[in-house]
């Protein structure tokens, strides 16, 4: 005779808590869901002052964009001398003569931009980002900590400074 | 005898829900609202005609003034409407806002700000942005924060 086997039933999983904890998840995310991914880029007003300050050791870099329509003019040093032009159709160009710039200057940080009065607001945004920071994957530039410590980063010069004074 | 047919009530078994594709939408939506999930604090409610420029900053927002330019060049803060950029010089109708709300805020007691958040039309000219800056730290928020789109 056969005996027929018992066929073992597998028990079910009660999903009711964890339903009850993802429909609470889900609540909270739609509640405080912006559909909108939206950054900030900081920048400061400049600041001037009339008080004399005592002459620093090593020249300041002083790094300025000049940016036109066509072009980019990279002015250093506080007479403003010409470093790099590029066009603005080929902004890597900067990026690549701003990376030159930092691995000589890793203690520095700020860009003074001086766009031209009809320059729109999206392409001086595409010049921040190509001044704030490395773009190629692949490539450092050396930066110092508080310490004088050096250490590899993709940050360049990230603290933008317009020209608000007409 | 009377033999009584008493028919034993059958226990009714509750009835089973297959909820495996519920389950499944419930679990592409919550992939896709952590996805979207951002932490910032800042809460953007844009204006009409208005369209900010994508960039590859990365860095979130924080809850400050919000001083909107839409593309007819309208300015609006925390969305009411205050006057209309004039080219790099400072806006007048804008400064008293500025300075009247900075000072009802130190009245209140709160810590001074000087952060201002700002919302510009993508194709503004930088004369009009210059006026907005200008006006901007004559009234004492100088620490200006450009909002972008990450949508790179």
């Amino acid at each position: 005779m056969f005996k027929r086997k018992k066929l073992n039933k597998m028990p079910k999983l009660n999903l009711i808590p964890i339903l009850d904890a993802i429909f609470i998840f889900i609540f909270f995310l739609l509640m405080s869901a912006q559909f909108l991914d939206i950054y900030e880029i900081g920048s400061d007003a400049p600041i001037t002052t009339t008080v004399s300050q005592p002459k620093p050791d090593k020249e300041p870099l002083n790094l300025t964009l000049e940016i036109s329509k066509q072009n980019v003019v990279v002015k250093t040093g506080l007479d403003g001398k010409v470093f790099k032009r590029v066009k603005t159709d080929n902004l890597q160009a900067l990026n690549d003569a701003l990376i030159e710039l930092k691995n000589k200057h890793p203690e520095e940080n700020s860009a003074i931009l001086k766009p031209n009065s009809n320059y729109e607001y999206h392409k001086i945004v595409k010049v921040i980002d190509h001044t704030r920071e490395v773009l190629k994957a692949d490539v450092f530039v050396t930066a110092v900590d508080e310490k004088k410590r050096r250490y590899p980063s993709k940050v360049l010069f990230d603290k933008i400074i317009f020209e608000t004074q007409n | 005898m009377r033999r009584t047919f008493t028919r034993k009530r059958e226990k009714a078994e509750p009835m089973e829900l297959d909820i495996t594709s519920l389950l499944d939408i419930l679990v592409i939506l919550l992939v896709f609202l952590l996805k979207s999930y951002n932490a910032s604090n800042l809460k953007l409610d844009l204006v009409k005609s208005l369209a900010i420029p994508d960039s590859k900053a990365r860095d979130l927002g924080a809850h400050a003034i919000i001083l909107q330019v839409d593309k007819y060049n309208n300015i609006w803060v925390d969305n009411k409407k205050i006057g209309v950029v004039s080219n790099g010089a400072k806006i007048d109708s804008l400064y008293d806002f500025l300075k009247n709300k900075r000072e009802v805020a130190s009245t209140d007691g709160k810590k001074k700000a000087k952060s201002i958040n700002l919302v510009l039309h993508k194709t503004l000219p930088y004369k009009a942005m210059q006026g907005v800056m200008h006006t901007s730290a004559l009234a004492g928020y100088t620490d200006f924060k450009f909002i972008v789109k990450g949508n790179y």
